[in-house]
């Protein structure tokens, strides 16, 4: 309870900035957050608000896309877009101590060759277990039915 | 009555027609559905799939057709075929049920080294996405366009309808329409990837498979499938369980039913739904027209990968490969594997590859089935 209200009253201070919202290649920035880094592909800050405010945020200023992912890691919460936006992805660390730090990404070709390579190796692995299955069954069954045949043969 | 009354009731008459709502889009697609069936019909191109998905496209363009929509709260006929058996991924696990009672696993039991040969195939599938999300598809739709390359009809629908529904009509007729194909398409890369010495390379006949092994196949796959990919499990376990049916030799009813009749009827329902989803608002952009040009690219990419993973296995195997099966591994069963044979047969009369063919030709089937998984692990 404590923590709902706790996110209702965030999301009520957070209000202005929902209206009044910059942005970094598409993806919303809240307004009281101070730079930390920004190059072209890259910008970070830090946000005095907790974890979870700065997440309800983000669901709340995303909820109109259809291609948009929240993944719940151990040490942030990752934001995903699987669309045409510009930007990649936002992380929102659960630890920092002076406040929570927000990475946003542009969208880049590293991720996607990357992410491509790794999956076609995964079919490969895929079949490959799937070939040393065959190989070891193949030779215990065979080796069984060779057995039962030369039992049957001699008696 | 008066006059006008007769006036007024003639006016309202015609425009419960459709004559007062025809649009020019309407005859193009008239015209995209009566290609379809002249395909199939005249030149015999998958006719079994092409005929009800060019009349499904013909009868649900027409306007104020009670076809693909809602009326009174109630899905129309053709929305109930759609949302039971596409929307809900039934028909493409169905389908996979008969394909897997009417294949014979053994040469790819014999040689399970040419599941290698499916995977490599599956090369086209990975670059097409590269070249997809350059065009402006989305990631998603990227996935769902690049795997039409798999030649493997029920894993494009399934993949499709999970991740782009809105491009499952023109990925499906892609799909279908190059699987056809493939007798022209693949022939020229063939020869342009392998040398004569190559072609003539003769394979040592397969080994005999037992009863017992042939049981056994569906079973490890499945479980393998389950714990690596089980998000393909639906298709795959219903391939395997088709194949478990037939190979048991204790269920034959079943096994007839699912490879004869239940084939028939739900390949009914999925060509006229597929069709269906190709409304003229929809299907007029031209996202569907690059999708037709990419699936050929597609095709020619994953016949290519086949081929090029024989040359590499080749390099290690004291037995060589003969890379003209490296083109079946492009999983239009079982026509790439006849393109093979027919090859072979050209450079060498008595070098009969159809058997061996048919071992990548079914990885090929697994190596799409697992790509598909590997799409919908990334953005699940």
């Amino acid at each position: 309870m404590k923590k709902f209200t706790s996110i209702c009253v965030g999301l009520m201070l957070l209000f202005p900035a929902f209206v009044s919202a910059e942005d970094f290649l598409g993806a919303p920035i809240i307004p009281q957050g101070k730079e930390l880094n920004k190059t072209e592909a890259r910008l970070e800050l830090v946000i005095p608000l907790s974890h979870e405010e700065v997440v309800s945020y983000y669901r709340e200023a995303l909820k109109d896309f259809s291609d948009i992912k929240f993944r719940d890691w151990s040490d942030a919460t990752y934001i995903e877009d699987d669309g045409n936006m510009k930007w990649h992805s936002i992380t929102i660390s659960k630890d920092a101590k002076d406040g929570t730090h927000i990475a946003i990404v542009k969208d880049n070709w590293t991720w996607i060759i990357g992410t491509l390579v790794l999956r076609y190796i995964g079919v490969f692995v895929v079949l490959m277990v799937l070939f040393v299955g065959m190989t070891v069954s193949g030779k215990l069954i065979s080796g069984f039915v060779r057995r039962a045949e030369l039992k049957k043969a001699a008696s | 009555m008066t006059f006008n009354e007769i006036m007024d009731l003639l006016y309202g008459t015609l425009h419960t027609t459709g004559l007062l709502h025809l649009q020019w889009s309407f005859i193009i697609m008239w015209g995209i559905g009566s290609l379809f069936i002249y395909l199939a019909i005249a030149k015999k191109f998958e006719p079994l799939l092409l005929l009800p998905i060019g009349f499904g496209i013909f009868i649900v363009n027409f306007p104020l057709v009670p076809l693909m929509g809602y009326s009174h709260g109630h899905a129309q006929l053709l929305m109930v075929f759609y949302k039971y058996g596409l929307q809900w991924e039934v028909i493409p696990c169905i389908i996979f049920l008969g394909l897997g009672a009417m294949t014979d696993f053994g040469p790819l039991i014999a040689n399970p080294k040419t599941l290698l040969i499916g995977a490599g195939a599956q090369l086209g599938v990975f670059i097409t996405f590269t070249g997809t999300v350059l065009v402006g598809f989305t990631l998603k739709e990227a996935a769902s366009v690049s795997i039409i390359g798999g030649a493997d009809g029920p894993t494009t629908i399934y993949l499709t309808q999970h991740l782009a529904p809105q491009l499952l009509g023109p990925n499906a007729l892609a799909a279908y329409s190059y699987m056809a194909m493939v007798p022209l398409i693949q022939p020229p890369i063939i020869r342009m990837m392998t040398n004569m010495k190559e072609r003539k390379i003769r394979m040592r006949q397969l080994r005999p498979v037992s009863r017992q092994e042939k049981i056994l196949f569906p079973m490890v796959t499945s479980g393998i499938i389950a714990l690596l990919v089980p998000s393909v499990i639906p298709l795959i376990g219903m391939f395997m369980l088709g194949n478990l049916m037939k190979e048991s030799g204790v269920v034959g009813r079943l096994t007839e039913s699912a490879q004869g009749s239940l084939m028939n009827i739900v390949t009914i329902f999925l060509g006229i739904s597929v069709g269906a989803t190709m409304q003229a608002d929809k299907f007029l952009s031209w996202k569907p027209l690059f999708i037709f040009s990419l699936g050929l690219v597609d095709f020619a990419v994953c016949t290519i990968g086949g081929i090029a993973m024989v040359k590499i296995m080749n390099m290690f195997l004291k037995e060589k490969i003969n890379p003209i099966i490296g083109a079946a591994g492009v999983s239009a069963v079982p026509m790439a594997a006849r393109v093979s044979q027919v090859e072979g047969l050209k450079y060498d009369r008595t070098n009969h590859l159809l058997m061996h063919a048919v071992g990548p030709n079914l990885a090929g089937v697994i190596g799409s089935a697992a790509a598909a998984g590997m799409f919908i692990a990334m953005f699940d």
